[in-house]
């Protein structure tokens, strides 16, 4: 290494170091470069399509069950029963957020956009359990479930007059018939509760196990 | 330190049926205390004006939540620091590793006692002064050797390693580019350096301005004692992306504390060096404080070598935010091939310059000219 | 000179560099034999984050494959979710409308700027330079922000879908990109004065880990690292595919200006380039986006013909091939994924026999691997 180079290599080295403590000084210098936001007093503004947790709206949801077949890992589960009015009433509708990838697949699939993002964000908490959000409280499934059996038996038992009364109505094909047919739909609503939903069987017994264990951590925690 | 207690003794009637070593040693351990005070505090204070000053040029705020703008997050992080669990590694050689902290500390620490803080502010106006504190720093290598091996972790052995070889062939550029301060004052003595560079020039007093060697003497110095306090951009001893840590990667709790400790210290004594040899020390530009009562004097003098000081480390600080880290090969070059020729191509400068000008620099050459 | 070594026996130390490593960019596990300072053999140990995203790929069905592609590689998630979406588009001769297909280039570019930014930034910390980490982490952030207006998510996009995009730009998007490019294009003369030709920053690179074109191409090397060593290959020009014949751009390659051809240094430079060549497509698509549907129709329940199916595009990080089998089934038979990162691994023993430490280092920053994406 001639002499030249060996000078040049110094003033090089002092003259980007020097471009480059320039720059830094400008930083730190000027307060309007400061890009921090102080999380929990300031917050970003969250926009329209953000994806958030997820939410669903229980009174329009269908129980089409399209989210649960479409979710890639599961994190949805839905327990249905069939009304008197051949339409799928829930019972219980869970969604494990600590599992949720936020993608979205659900959401865009719903057909009476029940499933929504929510803007919220921010669930932390020590119990997986507690991070399972249940839009309908576990206890109440087997008041829905009681409630819509009563309903199609109702139903079953309204149907069955009805068609005995028709079946009285037109004496030539006789009583029998008309007995029959009113045994058959009373052993249908007798049925009728013992529908089980399709979906949702494998994430059901976690309900159970994990709700005990939330509420140990709660009085614990008081 | 004697003869301060001979005047104390005499000033005080109650003292005076006390044996006088009594008296110096009580002396000796409040001018001690003192120290460690201030070394502390400035500690502390660095860390958190290191962390804000990186805050600042990062484009990001720095620590805010501890106490009014996070004034007190240095306390919040020295509590927490003393409160940890100190880990030793199962497979540590204990002895070594417990005793590693002490020796980087007080490396750094028995620095203070020459630091002439004012006029009459030193500790001990050792008459090897500068020798003094090219000794004591240099106890730091053991240190940091120690806890690299002690440690049983190959990773801090390599630190440990990078460190001794570091901070050994930095030392002959620090003391090459300190020397020219020592030509011109005639003493080691740090108050003699710092005393030469008074009188009515002002500013231009300074070893700084005193010829062009010197001029470059006090930036050979400041890139080599960065290095030798292993700040960036030589900071391969604890090069984090590579080492993890380096030679402190096995330490928790106040053992680490105290090696944090130990590199803050390190960096005020670095500027405290440079502004005594080469930035005027106390001196007042244009007044000799020497003319003020003790106390105002010596006040006054202490805040003007503290400012000079806390300066040349923010711009420590600011180098150490802006540049990357160099490469263990290319520090031992820059040291052997660039530092250590420069500084002695540059002593002989000086040299020379005094021989042939009778020890006068450009300003006081230029001051006769106008009588 | 010859070392004696019967004096004083030296031997040789193995260190285990990671999987928990601050700068090896994730779980790659190196195990360095080395001679005090110097490294005699690097061996990567890879697996440690092996998800089989393959295996997953054969259990769900097309679309839902999507959200896992953003998982390959976690930093360029558009640029997977793209290449998922033309493989099986390929695979199934979906027509896609022209406005999905510039969104697709917009956000694709966008992604490979955001993707370049982190590996410039954790190159330089790498180095030891801190600040220009979190510069580049600033920037990022906007195009975050822009990729969270357009599909609701920061990091796992999940924006592209078989036959479109999964929404149309919000109105207000292109303004933002087109002032996200204004405020970006200057900074990066900034990085340059500030670090890429600082003296210590070009000491650390160049002629370090030089691999010339031959072997670049012998060892299956892609995108930046391949165009390092000076091989204008880019998928983009020369495989054309999506709309990207329509825009003007150069094609990055190493020069080997402070050093050899082929050096860290090129490869971090071809990086710092082709954020200036994604600027200036992502303007022309800005520029050019027609209007209409950004989805063609396809059926719920999609089944694409028997076949088979192979798509390559260029990811940040190199060449991600997807090739694709179909059973004619909702789900795929088969699926094989190839990426840039994993392919440079290879070369890695090779090049840094007899650096030192912090030079392994400089290669792994150099190659910007991602771990995801070796392991899958």
């Amino acid at each position: 290494m001639g002499l030249k180079a060996y000078l040049n290599d110094i003033v090089e080295a002092v003259v980007t170091t020097a471009k480059g403590m320039r720059i830094t000084a400008r930083y730190g210098v000027d307060p309007k470069e400061e890009v921090t936001l102080q999380y929990p007093e300031e917050r970003w503004e969250i926009p329209k399509g953000y994806r958030g947790f997820l939410h669903n709206d229980i009174k329009t949801c269908t129980a089409c069950n399209m989210c649960v077949k479409v979710c890639p890992i599961d994190c949805i589960s839905l327990e249905s029963v069939r009304g008197a009015d051949k339409k799928m009433v829930l019972c219980s509708y869970d969604i494990n957020i600590g599992r949720c990838m936020y993608c979205g697949l659900c959401v865009e699939v719903c057909p009476v956009n029940s499933l929504l993002h929510t803007s919220g964000y921010e669930m932390a908490s020590v119990a997986l359990g507690e991070l399972i959000l249940h839009f309908i409280a576990a206890e109440d499934a087997p008041e829905i479930k009681a409630r819509v059996a009563r309903q199609v038996a109702e139903a079953a038992v309204k149907a069955a007059a009805q068609a005995a009364a028709k079946a009285a109505e037109v004496p030539s094909s006789g009583t029998a018939e008309a007995a029959k047919v009113a045994e058959a739909a009373k052993a249908e609503a007798a049925k009728a509760p013992v529908v089980e939903p399709k979906a949702a069987m494998e994430e059901a017994p976690q309900a159970p196990v994990s709700e005990p264990t939330v509420a140990k951590e709660g009085e614990k925690k008081e | 330190m004697e003869a301060l207690a001979i005047s104390l003794v005499n000033a005080v009637p109650l003292l005076a049926g006390v044996p006088l070593w009594t008296v110096t040693l009580l002396l000796m351990v409040a001018v001690a205390a003192v120290i460690l005070v201030f070394a502390l505090t400035f500690e502390g204070v660095g860390s958190l004006v290191l962390r804000k000053v990186a805050g600042d040029i990062q484009a990001r705020i720095g620590p805010n939540r501890v106490g009014p703008n996070g004034m007190l997050q240095f306390l919040a992080d020295g509590v927490k620091l003393v409160l940890k669990e100190d880990i030793i590694p199962a497979n540590a050689d204990r002895l070594l590793f417990k005793l590693a902290p002490y020796f980087v500390f007080v490396g750094s620490f028995a620095a203070f006692v020459v630091v002439p803080f004012g006029v009459g502010l030193i500790a001990a106006d050792l008459n090897i002064g500068i020798y003094y504190v090219m000794a004591v720093t240099s106890l730091v290598v053991i240190g940091v050797l120690l806890a690299g091996w002690a440690s049983n972790n190959k990773w801090a052995l390599l630190g440990g390693m990078r460190a001794a070889a570091q901070i050994v062939s930095y030392e002959i550029p620090v003391g090459m580019a300190l020397i020219p301060a020592v030509l011109i004052a005639g003493s080691l003595s740090l108050q003699d350096i710092v005393r030469s560079q008074g009188g009515l020039l002002g500013i231009f007093g300074w070893n700084l301005f005193h010829n062009p060697f010197t001029f470059f003497s006090f930036f050979l110095y400041f890139t080599a004692a960065q290095a030798e306090t292993n700040q960036t951009p030589f900071d391969l001893p604890e090069a984090e992306s590579e080492l993890v840590s380096g030679y402190n990667v096995e330490y928790s709790g106040i053992r680490f504390g105290l090696f944090f400790l130990a590199e803050f210290g390190d960096m005020f004594i670095v500027a405290a060096l440079a502004t005594a040899c080469f930035l005027g020390g106390w001196n007042v530009p244009f007044f000799h404080v020497g003319t003020l009562p003790w106390i105002w004097g010596n006040l006054l003098s202490l805040g003007v070598f503290l400012t000079k000081a806390f300066a040349m480390v923010l711009i420590m600080m600011w180098v150490r935010w802006t540049l990357p880290r160099l490469r263990v090969d290319q520090l031992m070059r820059m040291s052997w091939k660039y530092l250590v020729p420069l500084t002695f191509v540059n002593l002989l400068g000086v040299s020379l310059w005094l021989l042939v000008f009778r020890g006068k620099g450009i300003p006081g050459m230029i001051a006769s000219l106008f009588g | 000179m010859t070392i004696r070594t019967d004096a004083l026996p030296t031997q040789e130390m193995t260190i285990n560099m990671g999987p928990q490593h601050p700068s090896t960019h994730g779980v790659l596990r190196v195990i360095l034999t080395t001679d005090g300072e110097v490294v005699t053999r690097a061996v990567p140990d890879m697996g440690y984050l092996h998800r089989g995203l393959e295996k997953i790929g054969e259990r769900v069905t097309y679309a839902q494959y999507m959200p896992f592609t953003d998982r390959l590689d976690y930093l360029a998630a558009m640029n997977c979710n793209c290449a998922w979406a033309w493989t099986v588009e390929k695979l199934a001769k979906i027509e896609v409308p022209a406005r999905a297909e510039y969104l697709r280039v917009i956000v694709c570019e966008l992604n490979r700027i955001s993707s370049h930014l982190i590996a410039f930034g954790s190159y330089t910390a790498d180095m030891g330079a801190f600040t220009p980490f979190l510069y580049a982490i600033r920037e990022r952030e906007r195009v975050n922000d822009l990729f969270e207006m357009l599909c609701g998510n920061r990091l796992t996009y999940n924006y592209a879908r078989v036959g479109g995009v999964s929404g149309d730009a919000p109105p207000g998007f292109l303004e933002k990109t087109k002032e996200f490019l204004d405020y970006f294009e200057p900074k990066l003369d900034e990085y340059n004065n500030l670090i890429s030709y600082n003296k210590i920053f070009v000491h650390r690179l160049a002629n370090v880990a030089v691999i010339p074109a031959e072997e670049a191409v012998a060892y299956g090397l892609t995108g930046p690292n391949l165009r390092g060593s000076g091989v204008p290959f880019d998928l983009r020009k020369d495989e054309p595919y999506s709309v990207y014949p329509k825009f003007d751009f150069k094609v990055c390659v190493g020069t080997g200006e402070r050093g050899t051809l082929g050096d860290c240094f090129d490869r971090y430079m071809v990086r710092i380039n082709e954020m200036r060549e994604s600027v200036k497509i992502v303007r022309q698509a800005v520029a050019q986006i027609p209007d209409g549907p950004v989805r063609a129709k396809v059926p719920r329940l999609f089944k694409p013909p028997v076949g088979e199916a192979y798509f390559r595009s260029e990811c940040p990080r190199g060449e991600t091939g997807i090739y694709l089998i179909s059973d004619g089934t909702v789900n795929p038979l088969r699926l094989k994924i190839r990426t840039g990162s994993f392919v440079t691994m290879n070369i890695f023993e090779k090049v840094t026999r007899g650096l030192m430490i912090a030079d392994v280092v400089a290669v792994i920053g150099s190659f910007d691997i991602i771990l995801p994406e070796i392991d899958r």
